[in-house]
């Protein structure tokens, strides 16, 4: 069986951002980085589909400046078989569909059975890549999976509907599937299997052999919300205080009616 | 001269990290509170995540990677509970490093390979109630008898003691030799005939990790299990420090960084005089003070790591690594109670207990003092 799983280095949610000086994206230096946590999940599927087919080959794709290397270690140390490198510096400026046909056009010639996907970045959060790729492909996708099995060429995922409701969906063949959180837990890449991974293949491809189409949009501008006024602050002894927030709930809110 | 990690000991950070902070870190306090030893979370998964024979070669069963490797492991479990990075650094730097250094190739298959795989915990014995730093008044005795050696005598303050399946044992083989000549070092299994378990140690800190005297009353043990030559054991002992110090720096390091990173967010959350105390001068001069010794110490680390895998004479190095990392840790530690304050006094914060577990790197494998004697002797030589 052949998997293909695409993954993206993204930073540390936890850090500081700062917008870059022509707002059209976050200043990169000083960030620590690290696996989209979408991706993981799909990395960690693609694994334990490989681990219950046997004989078959997972390929990691990554895009970035040499910086998402590092990532890639990771994935090929959590059991990844080979990885695909598409280097570009300025991958931040890409669109979704710009994003999805570099991926389509390394795939289109190589049968994989079965494609993972985060079902969005941490940081960009279009959540198309996925998809646009599965139609580029001409293949059939299934968005936010949380539950993932593989019988005899049949798929069967669970999607995560709103409202706590799910949906079970059963494809038949090749298709992409878009990893949502609860898929999985993601393995931690054991020592043995990073020393491994440092001899596994990782092929590098300029982006521009692989990238045919022009952009259909842009990002004008990338901008902090601009903040609301503060809260309210009470003063004075408890018993004002209990009688005044009681007034205030009863008039400009529902909670005691 | 290159100070970056390499992809490999980067990705051994993340992933150690990942797994303290989501598996180690929730159950700190508690095992600290009930001194209790957690052996599915603070051994069994290492040796699962490939931790329990970091340096030694895949043939026995180590994933062959290089001594700044172990040394980050140590520092990022010790980073969040220092009792979980003991137990990994008397496992793997004090009992599998001596049998990989000195044993023979039979002795390597059968007792390392185990180890370094974390089927097996290992362990090492030599401080007595009147062997301290003064290793040479070793008292347990050894006998030959026929195929065998009768030990008795009893080893105190022996870190994962009554855990370990293995032990790596030092005991006076001829009664006449002066001082440190005559001592020989021995692999014991638990279970040998004779071989017990005393008091377990209560202690001021890593009152996670277990502490416990070995008690030797006609222990029988195979006469091939003498570890490195007969009357060298002195020699194996020092050697197994050299390497030993390496972990304890490491441990005192993650340590210090743990308690920093907990009051450099205290100080720039907590208000007083309606600014964040980060804001004081007073307040930056201590984390100026604290970044700067830990980085030192982190260096002096890395740089006798990087000599220990290349086969560079590191015994100076480490114990000067371990002096300046081990008296930064209660430095560090100390400072950081100061600003986190009436809270940090407490047991809701994790520094109070970084304080108490500090304490012990000033002491163990070598005291201060004698890290200061190793290296002055070393430069006087």
């Amino acid at each position: 069986m052949k998997i293909l799983v695409c993954i993206k280095q993204v930073p540390d949610m936890e850090s500081k951002f700062k917008i870059d000086s022509d707002s059209k994206w976050y200043e990169t230096a000083d960030l620590v980085w690290r696996m989209n946590e979408y991706d993981e999940y799909g990395v960690e599927q693609a694994v334990q589909l490989k681990e219950q087919q046997g004989d078959s080959d997972v390929t990691v794709l990554c895009i970035g400046s040499d910086r998402v290397k590092e990532t890639m270690k990771k994935a090929l140390a959590m059991g990844c078989d080979r990885g695909v490198h598409v280097v570009d510096d300025a991958i931040f400026a890409k669109s979704p569909q710009e994003i999805a046909s570099i991926i389509a056009d390394f795939s289109k010639d190589k049968s994989f059975d079965c494609i993972f996907t985060g079902m969005q970045s941490q940081d960009r959060g279009s959540g198309q890549v996925g998809v646009l790729l599965a139609e580029m492909l001409n293949l059939p996708s299934v968005t936010t999976i949380v539950d993932f099995s593989y019988d005899d060429g049949i798929t069967k995922v669970k999607r995560e509907l709103e409202g706590g409701i799910k949906a079970l969906v059963s494809v038949k063949g090749p298709a992409v599937f878009t990893c949502q959180l609860g898929l999985n837990t993601p393995r931690y890449p054991t020592l043995p299997n990073i020393m491994k991974a440092k001899k596994k293949e990782l092929l590098s491809v300029p982006v521009a052999d692989l990238l045919h189409v022009e952009s259909n949009q842009e990002t004008a501008e990338i901008f902090f919300p601009e903040k609301k006024s503060g809260g309210l602050i009470l003063e004075g002894e408890p018993a004002d205080l209990a009688d005044e927030l009681l007034k205030i709930l009863k008039e400009k809110t529902t909670v005691l009616s | 001269m290159n100070f970056e990690l390499t992809e490999e000991q980067s990705l051994i950070r993340n992933m150690v990290r990942e797994f303290a902070e989501e598996e180690v870190a929730p159950t700190a306090a508690i095992r600290d509170e009930e001194e209790r030893f957690d052996r599915a979370l603070m051994f069994d998964k290492l040796g699962e995540l490939g931790l329990t024979g970091i340096v030694f070669p895949e043939e026995y069963g180590g994933a062959g990677a290089d001594y700044i490797s172990y040394a980050i492991a140590v520092e990022e479990l010790s980073r969040v509970c220092a009792s979980t990075g003991v137990t990994l650094s008397a496992h793997h730097s004090l009992c599998a490093n001596p049998i990989f250094l000195f044993g023979t190739e039979e002795q390597k298959q059968h007792y390392l390979t185990p180890l370094a795989t974390g089927e097996k915990m290992g362990a090492f014995g030599l401080t007595e109630p009147s062997a301290g730093s003064d290793a040479g008044g070793t008292k347990t005795t050894a006998v030959e008898d026929g195929d065998e050696w009768i030990l008795n005598g009893t080893k105190i303050f022996i870190t994962n003691g009554g855990e370990a399946e293995t032990y790596v044992v030092l005991a006076r083989t001829d009664k006449n030799a002066e001082k440190h000549h005559g001592i020989s070092a021995f692999i014991i299994e638990k279970g040998s005939p004779g071989f017990s378990f005393g008091k377990k140690e209560k202690k001021m800190g890593i009152r996670s990790s277990p502490t416990m005297e070995l008690v030797f009353e006609n222990c029988r043990i195979p006469k091939s299990n003498m570890l490195g030559e007969e009357g060298h054991g002195f020699k194996v002992a020092m050697k197994t420090l050299d390497g030993g110090r390496i972990g304890i720096a490491a441990q005192a390091l993650g340590i210090a960084q743990g308690a920093f990173d907990i009051a450099v967010d205290y100080a720039k959350e907590r208000q007083q005089f309606n600014m964040a105390i980060a804001r004081f001068q007073g307040v930056q001069f201590q984390l100026a003070d604290m970044a700067t010794q830990i980085e030192a110490s982190r260096l002096l680390i890395y740089s006798a790591a990087y000599k220990a895998s290349n086969g560079i004479s590191y015994s100076n190095a480490s114990a000067m690594a371990k002096l300046m990392a081990s008296e930064t840790a209660m430095k560090v530690t100390t400072q950081a109670v100061q600003i986190l304050g009436g809270y940090g006094y407490t047991r809701d914060f994790p520094v109070e207990r970084m304080m108490r577990d500090a304490k012990i790197t000033e002491i163990y494998e070598g005291t201060s003092e004698i890290q200061r004697i190793v290296i002055g002797a070393g430069l006087t030589r």
